[in-house]
């Protein structure tokens, strides 16, 4: 009687550790997908800023002056980046 | 005695047995309520105190050019907050942030004593990065302050194309230009967070299931050309500069698609600081300004009459030497005329001659020109605020009206409006709705090739025929910039076409027309067989000087932009390569 008394509270005890360990796997895994939605966040604001600084820096009047004395070389007039066209 | 003393023992019993059963019974009760009559309510409590929605900002989308330069686009940044209730000594707090921030530290005291019992108080909204750091490195207690995340709106290209993009407010919204009427498209929408918190309020689990992500504004692509409008402001800060009106502006258009590929006013403002401002430079002239049209208007009718067969084209009105009586006023030339063609009279800009083209052609007539070619509506443009112009009824118009209707008087316009009419014959006769916005993108870090409903609906409206409308553009049009009043506008290697506007101004001090306020206008464009680009720019009142033309003032700074302009589209010219070769 002991022996199985034994087994049924080693089985609740196991059971009850797996299920523990699952969930402080699944709540490591979360902490792992927030950590790295955060640190997507800093590197699009990141990519956002840089951006934004390129654009300062090769804006048309920042440039329009090396342009037209020659320093620059004229890029070719692209198309518009939407095809909307109503001809 | 036994017997009394047992009885005595057993009521006492009774006694605590029924006060101990209405106990568990009230117990019960309780339960009762507790579990199954209250049991949502307070669940619903429960659920309340543990849990709370915290919001997710959609990041506003980009506004890109044609070819898809920044014109605005969001960064993310700090605000800080104060918890004037967590706050120990107020006077060293605002001594402390108020330097940093270059705030006012007495006023600044002054405001967390006012809210000295609140838990949320801004102190300085979208801070730069040293400030952030400066305040970070003051270790001030971490529950009296903190930061927030916010978006700042950035405009990299500084004031170009202020007024068309508009800017947003403190709280995100769009305000004037693009940003305002395309708010819907641009800001997107806020998501949402569910997150679980202890009884000290700390965040313990963020139920995932339960989020609604934001979705994120869209790019929206210009049918501007930021080089072009660059092109465009610079001249019109030359024409401030050189003939200091009260205002003046400037469009270029792609006559082929009435796409507007730069429009500028002045004055202007910076969208990146728009602070001391004048009142004046938050108007959009070209959309939210009328004027009389003047000469820049004659075009219209003659190629009206000419299209309606009301006059021919080799036909010869006199233009009695500079003064004709139209029933009780005298009209005058600018220089007397004799016999005048149709094209010259077009090319010398004659009132007379065109008084007598209205009087063949009766109000009626007129006022189906003026209505077909768009004026007195608006042209549909997606910007905010644009004014329809002014075309009287019919009824309204009198014996006075077909004298002052072909010089472009009795009507007003607005820049837009002249613009768009002028490209309707540059393109055949057909009269499209200027398109300031090429449509937008599904995502802002996605740059498909793709077309959307954000782009305005063609409207074509055939004003008079292809043949009359090339005639008007290649003979008369083409003459005013050889050898008529617009010769400052001639181009070495280009066809250019265009026409002059001189209007004087309402004097309300006299109620007529004065007589030194002028607004000067020159439209033109090339080359003349097949238009590629069409330059307007309109000056309001130029001070300096006498010599107030249309082609003087305006004209020689509207050749400018459609060389410039010509230049950057690649459109060869006469001398490097046959015309034929470019033809579309």
């Amino acid at each position: 009687m002991y022996f199985r008394f034994g087994s049924a509270l080693v089985l609740v005890v196991l059971i009850s550790l797996a299920g523990i360990a699952l969930e402080k796997r699944n709540l490591e895994l979360r902490r792992s997908v927030t950590r790295q939605r955060f640190r997507r966040d800093v590197l699009h604001d990141a990519h956002i800023r840089m951006r934004l600084e390129t654009q300062r820096l090769g804006a048309p009047a920042q440039t329009i002056d090396a342009l037209e004395s020659g320093e620059l070389r004229v890029e070719p007039q692209r198309k518009p980046i939407v095809e909307n066209d109503r001809r | 005695m036994n017997g009394s003393v047992n009885r005595a023992t057993d009521w006492r019993v009774l006694t605590i047995i029924v006060l101990l059963a209405m106990f568990a019974l009230a117990i019960g009760a309780r339960l009762v309520q507790l579990q199954w009559i209250d049991r949502l309510a307070f669940s619903d409590r429960a659920n309340r105190q543990r849990t709370f929605v915290e919001s997710i900002a959609a990041r506003p989308g980009d506004i890109v050019d044609r070819s898809g330069r920044l014109m605005a686009t969001t960064i993310s940044v700090r605000s800080l907050y104060a918890v004037p209730a967590h706050i120990v000594d107020i006077t060293q707090f605002a001594r402390d942030v108020a330097p940093r921030l270059n705030l006012d530290a007495d006023r600044l005291a002054e405001r967390l004593t006012l809210n000295r019992t609140k838990q949320f108080l801004w102190i300085k909204r979208r801070l730069t990065e040293q400030q952030a750091i400066d305040i970070r490195a003051l270790e001030m207690p971490a529950e009296s302050w903190g930061f927030r995340r916010e978006f700042l709106r950035r405009y990299p290209q500084g004031r170009l194309a202020a007024h068309i993009l508009g800017l947003r407010g403190i709280d995100g919204e769009g305000r004037g230009g693009v940003e305002q009427k395309l708010d819907g498209v641009l800001r997107g929408r806020d998501g949402e967070r569910v997150l679980v918190r202890d009884a000290r309020g700390r965040v313990i689990d963020v139920k995932t299931e339960a989020d609604r992500p934001a979705e994120h504004g869209r790019t929206v692509v210009l049918s501007l050309d930021a080089v072009i409008q660059l092109y465009t402001e610079r001249e019109l800060d030359r024409v401030m500069e050189e003939w200091r009106p009260s205002s003046a502006c400037a469009i270029v258009i792609d006559p082929a698609t009435c796409d507007v590929l730069a429009m500028a006013s002045r004055p202007a403002f910076d969208p990146n600081n728009p602070v001391d401002v004048l009142p004046a430079a938050w108007k959009n002239t070209a959309i939210a300004s009328m004027y009389e049209p003047g000469s820049t208007f004659k075009p219209f009718i003659v190629a009206w009459a000419v299209d309606r067969e009301i006059i021919s084209r080799d036909e010869t009105f006199n233009c009695e030497r500079g003064a004709y009586r139209m029933g009780r006023r005298i009209l005058h030339d600018h220089h007397p005329y004799g016999q005048l063609s149709v094209t010259d009279i077009l090319v010398k800009s004659s009132n007379i001659g065109m008084a007598k083209i209205g009087e063949r052609m009766t109000n009626r007539s007129l006022y189906e020109a003026a209505v077909t070619f768009g004026f007195g509506r608006r042209t549909g443009t997606e910007l905010p605020g644009e004014l329809t112009g002014v075309v009287r009824k019919l009824s309204k118009w009198n014996r006075y009206s077909t004298g002052s209707i072909p010089m472009g008087q009795e009507l007003a316009v607005t820049p837009l409006q002249l613009i768009t009419a002028h490209a309707a014959l540059a393109n055949g006769g057909k009269l499209l709705s200027p398109r300031l916005v090429l449509g937008d993108m599904e995502a802002m870090d996605e740059f498909g090739r793709r077309s959307s409903p954000t782009a305005s609906a063609q409207v074509v409206t055939q004003t008079v025929g292809a043949e009359t409308a090339a005639w008007i553009v290649a003979g008369p049009m083409r003459g005013v910039v050889q050898r008529g009043t617009g010769k400052k506008a001639q181009l070495p290697g280009f066809e250019v076409f265009g026409k002059s506007g001189t209007a004087q101004k309402h004097d309300p001090a006299t109620g007529g027309y004065s007589s030194n306020r002028f607004v000067c206008s020159f439209v033109c464009g090339a080359p003349a067989d097949n238009p590629r680009a069409l330059v307007l720019v309109l000056v309001d009142e130029p001070t300096v000087g006498t010599s107030h033309y249309g082609g003087t003032v305006a004209a020689p700074a509207a050749s400018r932009i459609l060389e410039k302009t010509l230049l950057h589209l690649r459109v060869p010219s006469d001398a490097s390569q046959p015309r034929t070769a470019n033809r579309r």
